[in-house]
């Protein structure tokens, strides 16, 4: 635990210290990057340490009266393992990415908050009390809210961090409301198992709803999403690679943190954080289908994996419920390898998406094309990328997933309403996975492969060497992940460890399970090697002195085509979005088509609004504005009369108190 | 023992991958038996992949590395589906809980690199058969992955050596027998969506605006499109086999040699409906093909709902 702290006091010195060189963007950039490595190799070592103790290490800080407890036990330790792993990755990226020569202070400056940020998330785990999480949990927020500010002078990313802010604002509320719940209930604000079990169920499950209301928003669960797809476009890319690959999955910490504190395993539990998965899941690919704008397509993909992730976890809170601990433990350890795996994927894709919009100046998916040639390892490593994000064997994505389906098939014992939720959920998974393949061919397809179809996409080159290195780092792990997965379930099944309810499910699970598991996937992904390796080979012989030659793509005999009749991503999506009617709301307009003998100019343009947005715009938006507006004469501008409001108000709590 | 059955395993999936292009040219010869034609010889497909192989190819300028890695890959995931198949409910080479789970999730990613393939290639017509492929595919996987529902509900396992091979088999006459006949109409049809055939997709044609597979190889020619050609062959052969496997009686016990050409028995009828239907049906409007697989999904959920009945025998 003490080494750990000390990497993250190196990482705060890593945001501290660079605001000494302001006019030297590029020494406080790389001063900024070699402290936090350091920091998080410090953090990566202290994990280690504290996983091999096998104990539960606490420590109690006193603060302002308060003591602020911090304690470390493995389920912890397992979230703390993306961000000490992404954090460096993320920043090494950033050094080439930001661009220095216009603003100077600005990257210095995002240095600070940048390195705020992530040490705020490594105390989240680690806060062992409501108000040591409170203060991590509103820094990380502050911190992520400068961060999606980082261009202001741009409308959109002020209007995106206005959105962000107020969706982080009410979800701490939530979270604040839970744990007033909870102090009031046990007098005490230290997380403990033992005070919460004494709980009537009725204070468990209004804590628990509430407290999902707040995690919830952060992790990006339907239809407390909103904020995602305006944020991760509006932040720097390494920014919303970090957010969205590491923060919002705190969220999923939050909401199982409070579940294992809580203590109850009554079904209703599960019932609800898996129908919040699936419809998050299903959505959420639904509407990425649909986005013209690639980093808001991968923030809908955030949404979409945060459901995987739930329903997994929802499948083991089912089993606790039920009694069946095999279901139990393989739904925990899928869902929790599916954060690391999403970490991981992610990131990479944020880091294709920022190289292709630093090379291009664009973010529209439409107007690209033909990168693959121009931009080898970006195009490669999106690739990759797109395979694990997709779930597909033999990489990382699909071990996690593989984890979760067994949990669910195991589930299909069950009767009545649980097994209905299962069946949803195999089926929920399988229409995921086909999606989610619908979805980042296009992205691949669309973006890096082709004819450019733009002058921007035709001119595009690679980026620089920095940036190559941390997607071919964050590639490497995705295939890593999927040949060698038995350390890595392992290492989530690890994280289980501490948690009281889980410790008698873990001592009824036949040992020899997990290993069995990631042998069969291990000589699956080997066995496909081998295959693949056996038949390119061959493919070479029989290549062997033949006449290969190039020549333009077969165009069923229209010779004058150019790369305009290629085939978009609106119109590769369009069949399976509209399928997605009315829960998707997609809408096309087209002008200037057959209104003269011959054709004139004409424009099409389509769009696909969120039904949640458009939901809270019209339930919630509207009426408080309606409301407002009726009561403007209270805001008049005199000031003795706002002082009279003020000592009334104090008159009349004083009344009542 | 165990040598022995491995080698037997062997024998029998290599024999297998060598009938496999045997079949398509059945579907052929029942097609032109229907039209009052000879049709073209049994061994056609044969004759296709070797001339294929001894081609040299043509690659457009606009594709990349992906445009070749797309017919490896997803022959290579066929090959790898025929691995786990107990072929004549026999041992299978490889086998675990979860594997038919990790075969359909290889197939998708052979379907993944034939779609980047066909996108590589800056073509419309591949992009709109692609767009096609990527569509119907999500659907066909829930019918599959309900299908899964139904045996794990019926007989506890998650594996082709669970359901075909060893003890408490899948069967018209073993548990919950009547449902089977659900599924296996619903996997037929999910069968011919996923393969290309008509109803949905039409492998003769070659009116390029009406088709999805043929679409997205259009630029492949060679020994590329002879591994397309193979890897479709598998795909197909696995399907058809995986139905016939559920039409033999549970009680009935074979010696090996009997079990085998009851197999391919059954195999050749199978493929022998697969013309019957080409025969007699038209392909469907594109707009008809989702309703098409999710009445193939509608019958086999209503055999998962079913399965909770006590007395469905």
């Amino acid at each position: 635990m003490n080494v750990l702290l000390f990497g993250l006091f190196v990482i705060l010195l890593g945001g501290v210290l660079p605001q000494a060189f302001v006019r030297r963007p590029g020494a406080a950039l790389r001063l900024h990057t070699l402290l936090l490595a350091a920091g998080s190799l410090c953090g990566l070592v202290g994990l280690f340490q504290a996983w091999q103790s096998g104990v539960t290490q606490a420590l109690s800080i006193p603060w302002l009266g308060f003591s602020l407890l911090l304690s470390l036990d493995s389920l912890a330790g397992f979230f703390l393992l993306p961000v000490f792993l992404i954090a460096p990755l993320t920043a090494l990226y950033g050094y080439q990415y930001l661009d220095t020569t216009q603003h100077s202070l600005r990257p210095v400056a995002g240095c600070f908050f940048f390195n705020l940020l992530i040490c705020a998330m490594a105390l989240v785990p680690l806060a062992a009390d409501m108000i040591a999480f409170v203060v991590a949990w509103e820094l990380m927020s502050f911190a992520s809210f400068i961060l999606v500010l980082y261009d202001w002078e741009e409308p959109q990313s002020r209007r995106a961090a206005h959105i962000y802010l107020l969706f982080s604002q009410s979800g701490a509320f939530a979270v604040f409301a839970a744990f007033g719940l909870l102090f009031a209930a046990t007098g005490s604000f230290v997380f403990s198992a033992t005070a919460f079990a004494a709980l009537p169920q009725g204070v468990k499950l209004a804590a628990f709803v509430l407290a999902l209301l707040g995690f919830g928003s952060k992790a990006g669960l339907m239809p407390l999403h909103i904020w995602l797809p305006h944020a991760h476009p509006a932040a720097p890319s390494h920014v919303s690679a970090l957010m969205s690959g590491v923060m919002i999955k705190l969220g999923v910490y939050g909401i199982l943190r409070m579940y294992f504190l809580l203590g109850d395993h009554s079904p209703i539990f599960a019932w609800i954080i898996l129908v919040l998965g699936i419809v998050s899941g299903i959505l959420g690919v639904a509407y990425a289908l649909a986005k013209h704008d690639i980093k808001r397509f991968l923030a809908y993909h955030s949404i979409e994996n945060i459901g995987i992730i739930l329903i997994g976890c929802g499948l083991g809170m089912l089993g606790l419920a039920t009694d069946e601990p095999i279901m139990a433990v393989l739904g925990f350890t899928g869902g929790l390898l599916h954060v690391l795996n999403h970490a991981i994927y992610k990131s990479l894709l944020f880091f294709c998406a920022g190289a292709v919009h630093r090379a291009t100046a664009t973010r529209t998916i439409d107007i690209l094309g033909g990168l693959m040639r121009r931009m080898p390892i970006t195009g490669r490593s999106f690739l990759t990328g797109s395979a694990a994000i997709s779930g597909l064997p033999p990489l990382n994505g699909f071990v996690s997933e593989f984890l979760i389906y067994y949990a669910a098939f195991l589930g299909l014992r069950q009767d009545g309403f649980n097994l209905m939720l299962v069946v949803a959920a195999i089926i929920a998974l399988a229409m995921i996975g086909g999606l989610a393949t619908a979805c980042f061919t296009k992205a691949t397809g669309i973006v890096f492969l082709g004819e450019p179809r733009s002058a921007q996409a035709s001119k595009a080159t690679e980026a620089p060497p920095a940036m190559r290195a941390t997607m071919l780092i964050l590639s490497v792990l995705c295939l890593c992940i999927g040949f060698f997965p038995g350390p890595f379930i392992q290492a989530a099944f690890a994280a289980l460890r501490d948690l009281g309810p889980m410790a008698s499910s873990l001592s009824l699970l036949p040992g020899d399970l997990l290993t069995k598991i990631s042998r069969n996937l291990t000589l699956i992904a080997w066995l496909f090697a081998a295959l693949f390796l056996g038949l390119s080979a061959l493919r070479r012989r029989a290549y062997r002195n033949k006449s290969v030659e190039r020549g333009p793509t077969w165009g069923c005999g229209f010779t004058q085509g150019n790369s305009r009749i290629q085939y978009t991503g609106s119109s590769y999506a369009m069949s399976t979005v509209n399928f997605f009617r009315p829960l998707v709301l997609s809408r096309s307009q087209c002008t200037g088509l057959a209104q003269k003998l011959l054709p004139a100019s004409a424009e099409y343009s389509s769009k696909a609004e969120d039904l949640a947005e458009v939901g809270l715009q019209h339930l919630l938006s509207r009426p408080v504005l309606w409301l407002a507006q009726k009561l403007r004469w209270i805001q008049h501008g005199r000031i003795q009369s706002y002082i009279a409001y003020i000592v009334l108000t104090i008159i009349v709590v004083l009344l009542l108190a | 023992m165990v040598l022995i059955e491995t080698f037997f395993s062997l024998v029998l999936l290599i024999s297998a991958l060598l009938l496999v292009p045997l079949f398509p040219g059945l579907i052929l010869k029942v097609k032109a038996f229907f039209t009052g034609k000879k049709g073209p010889p049994l061994l056609i497909k044969y004759y296709t992949l070797i001339k294929l192989v001894q081609k040299g190819s043509v690659y457009s300028t606009s594709s990349t590395f992906v445009f070749s890695l797309g017919p490896l890959i997803s022959c290579t995931a066929a090959l790898m589906a025929l691995l786990f198949f107990p072929f004549a409910w026999l041992r299978p080479l490889f086998s675990f809980q979860g594997d038919i789970i990790v075969l359909l999730y290889f197939f998708g990613l052979g379907r993944f690199f034939t779609i980047v393939a066909a996108l590589d290639t800056a073509s419309p017509f591949e992009g709109m058969g692609a767009a096609r492929e990527a569509f119907f595919a999500f659907l066909a996987e829930a019918t599959l992955f309900a299908v899964l529902i139904l045996f794990f509900r019926i007989n506890g396992a998650l594996s082709l050596g669970g359901y075909f091979a060893g003890q408490g088999l899948l069967s018209f006459d073993g548990s919950r027998g009547a449902l089977l006949v659900l599924v296996v109409v619903g996997l037929f049809m999910v069968m011919l969506a996923e393969n290309a055939r008509v109803p949905v997709d039409d492998p003769a044609t070659h009116l390029e605006l009406t088709m999805i597979h043929e679409a997205m190889i259009l630029d492949h020619s060679g020994p590329d499109l002879a591994l397309i050609e193979f890897g479709a062959f598998c795909k197909l052969f696995f399907y058809a086999a995986f139905v016939a496997s559920l039409l033999k009686p549970a009680h009935m016990i074979l010696n090996p040699l009997l079990a085998i050409l009851l197999f391919y028995g059954l195999v050749v009828l199978v493929y022998a409906a697969i013309g019957v239907v080409e025969s007699v049906t038209a392909r469907l409007k594109m707009p008809l093909v989702p309703k098409y697989l999710l009445s193939s999904f509608a019958l086999v959920f209503f055999a998962i709902i079913l399965t909770s009945l006590e007395f469905i025998p």
